[in-house]
């Protein structure tokens, strides 16, 4: 699993690649949770996300939850067929802001 | 076995009955000084279990009795080809010399069973004096008598030189010469000692039987722990042993498996010896072992056979049954592999005999083409299965005549018309074949699996019987898959998820079910990790992927404190917050989670199943 952070239009775009699962979830949680402290809103790029399970999923709504209480923007672009169905499964899929690219997230929230 | 006052009193017996009065009532020492000499050695012997000692003593006496300066006491070796000697007396220490038998004059002297008398040995053309020549002794006269019980010869006693104070004794002294009645003397001391030596072999020999007869005791000791204990009144499973010497050829076993399935297998090792029971506590060893690991009854049988001929002594085979019974459905899965048929008892009163689809466990898979044993898969519906040796068929129930297959079918139907439980059918029959009043001619061992019971709590739950014939076809995978044994941490994960994905895919699944159930499985061993084992890595998991009669399983079994099953439920999803999500996800995604009794008690196991679709 990888992690790549760009800074687009003011947001940063947190780049997820591989495969999300309890031993690699705890790197997730802390690059959104450090980007958010920092007072950033957050697009997550899951293109490239072959597998997450609920220690990702959770990872996620800790980061949407904090940058909620921070006023601070915070979405999902690029879902793959994978990580959507386990999405849908907790029924987060309507939760969570998702867009079809990290562009229209940009757009969308910068 | 004889006690040693019993054969303290034979020794005495004995020699009262070699000497006579000829010699003991003869010149020279006095009668009593004499018939102590002989009570005291005969004690001596019977008393020590160390012969050798008892013999130098022995020797020492007769010496210093008959007046000698040197003696040997020779014995014939194992062979008969050599005369050892175990004793001796005087100058020269020659313990351990060994001459050929017939040679010399003590070879002489035991090969005829004849006293020698060289009262003289310069005149003597077979006295070698070789001896001498190395030991610097100088030999003047030779005595020597042989030993020998009722023509059995043992050996003789040679003695050299006669001193000047024989105590008690007046002839021969001065000029080292023996004369005849020390000749007389040392033939009635001899025959004592050779009968007291061949008491004390006797009672060694008396005594090694004993403590291999103890031997033996423990053996079939250890033996009947390695049959199962009886299981509950109402347990559908149960057998009888009664071995027809002390150790048995025979065995048969019995434990749950994790599902609540029951694993059997019934065998008869060729012969009855100690060799049988060896092989039978390795088979029965292989049954225990390799059954845990729930194969296939067809696939345990190969595998059995493969252990069993890697190191089996030739010629010897085990004709075997294997199989697996379900109470929940009254379902037999069974191989037999060259055993005696078993037989399946329908309600209707019916019997079917099952034949043996292989050659017996020790016949090497090079000669057999290998393979699984076939299997048959049959369902009880109420009846009960009997497995049996033929030790039981071909038991004499009277005089000459044999049980044979149908008295032993009588005796069944008969049983059950009586109420009989299983237990006590198979019972009645080990107890009549064992009062025939003969002594068993082979192992008698039987096993019942009587589906009477769980038929009527099938069908108080309901549940309709299940039609008769679902054999899988032989070229589909079914049973064990897959066993993965890790350690219960988060990196061990991603190698389940690869397993599952390889074992659904190749039970059917489209991509997306494949995806499915992988993140079922990884929750529930990211729970095993996170809190069975508090994230701390602290223990193994074993993962079990099967295929059983069209359902996918997966078996997840961890090492620690069990679980609370009742606090496990899935979260509210309105609730959102990390955490909490992954029973939730299991439920969604596979048909059925529940936890199963582990085997020994120990750890908590937990199946997944999720339905195969055509």
């Amino acid at each position: 699993m990888d992690i790549a952070i760009s800074d687009q239009g003011g947001l940063k775009v947190v780049a997820i690649s591989g495969e999300v699962d309890l031993s690699t979830s705890p790197k997730v949680r802390d690059a959104l949770l450090d980007c958010i402290f920092k007072g950033a809103g957050v697009v997550v790029d899951l293109s490239k996300v072959a597998y997450i399970d609920s220690s990702g999923v959770a990872s996620l709504v800790e980061a949407f939850q904090n940058a909620k209480t921070r006023k601070l923007s915070f979405a999902l672009a690029s879902v793959g067929d994978t990580p959507l169905r386990v999405l849908k499964l907790a029924r987060l899929d309507q939760v969570f802001i998702i867009h079809d690219t990290v562009d229209s997230a940009v757009a969308a929230l910068g | 076995m004889r006690d040693k006052a019993s054969l303290s009193l034979g020794s005495i017996e004995g020699m009262g009955r070699v000497n006579g009065g000829a010699v003991l009532g003869g010149r020279g020492g006095s009668l009593s000084e004499q018939l102590d000499l002989l009570a005291e050695m005969a004690r001596d012997f019977a008393a020590s279990r160390d012969i050798e000692g008892a013999m130098a003593r022995a020797l020492a006496r007769i010496a210093a009795m008959v007046g000698a300066e040197g003696g040997a006491l020779f014995l014939l070796d194992e062979t008969a080809e050599n005369l050892v000697c175990h004793a001796s007396f005087g100058p020269v220490d020659i313990n351990g010399l060994s001459v050929k038998a017939g040679q010399g004059i003590v070879g002489r002297s035991v090969a005829g069973n004849c006293s020698e008398m060289v009262r003289d040995v310069a005149a003597d053309p077979q006295f070698k004096g070789a001896l001498d020549e190395k030991t610097g002794f100088t030999t003047k006269s030779i005595l020597c008598a042989p030993m020998a019980v009722q023509g059995e010869r043992i050996g003789a006693i040679e003695l050299v030189n006669k001193t000047s104070r024989s105590p008690g004794r007046s002839q021969g002294g001065g000029n080292g010469l023996f004369a005849d009645e020390d000749l007389k003397f040392l033939e009635a001391l001899a025959a004592s000692a050779g009968l007291a030596i061949l008491n004390a072999r006797l009672a060694g020999e008396l005594a090694e039987q004993e403590v291999m007869r103890r031997e033996l005791a423990l053996a079939a000791e250890i033996q009947r722990g390695l049959l199962p204990p009886p299981g509950a009144d109402d347990f559908p499973v149960c057998g009888v042993n009664r071995p027809a010497r002390v150790v048995s050829g025979d065995f048969y076993d019995f434990f749950i498996l994790y599902d609540g399935r029951i694993a059997f297998t019934l065998a008869d090792v060729s012969g009855k010896g100690m060799n049988a029971a060896l092989l039978m506590a390795k088979a029965a060893s292989l049954f225990r072992c390799l059954g845990k690991e729930d194969l296939r009854p067809g696939r345990l049988l190969q595998r059995i056979n493969a252990e069993v001929c890697e190191t089996s002594l030739r010629g010897m085979f085990v004709t075997m049954v294997a199989g697996t019974y379900d109470p929940a459905t009254g379902r037999v899965v069974l191989s037999n592999a060259g055993h005696e048929p078993p037989l399946v008892y329908a309600p209707d009163g019916s019997f079917r005999a099952l034949s043996a689809g292989a050659p017996p466990v020790g016949i090497p898979p090079e000669l057999t083409g290998g393979g699984p044993v076939p299997e048959e898969v049959l369902h009880l519906n109420g009846g009960a299965l009997y497995i049996f040796t033929d030790g039981v068929t071909e038991g004499y129930v009277t005089t000459g005549k044999e049980l044979s297959d149908q008295g032993f079918k009588d005796l069944m139907v008969q049983g059950l018309a009586n109420g009989e439980d299983a237990a006590t059918r198979i019972n009645r029959v080990a107890t009549l074949l064992t009062s025939s009043g003969q002594p068993l001619r082979d192992d008698v061992t039987i096993m019942a699996i009587d589906d009477a019971g769980p038929a009527r709590r099938r069908a108080e739950k309901g549940e309709t019987s299940p039609p008769p014939d679902d054999a899988p076809p032989v070229d589909v995978l079914e049973g064990l898959l897959c066993q993965l044994n890790l350690p219960g941490r988060a990196q061990s994960l991603v190698m389940v998820r690869r397993a599952v994905e390889v074992a659904a895919t190749a039970c059917g699944f489209a991509k997306e079910q494949t995806q499915d159930i992988i993140l079922a499985v990884d929750e529930a061993c990211q729970n095993v990790v996170r809190h069975a084992y508090g994230g701390k890595g602290g223990g193994d998991m074993v993962i079990d992927l099967r295929r059983e009669q069209g359902e996918f399983q997966v078996l997840i079994r961890d090492f620690a404190a069990p679980v609370d099953v009742a606090r496990i439920k899935p979260r509210e999803l309105d609730d959102v917050r990390p955490g909490g999500l992954g029973v939730h996800f299991i439920r969604e995604v596979m048909d059925r989670m529940d936890y199963l009794p582990p085997p020994d008690g120990q750890g908590n196991l937990l199946r997944l199943t999720k339905t195969i679709r055509a």
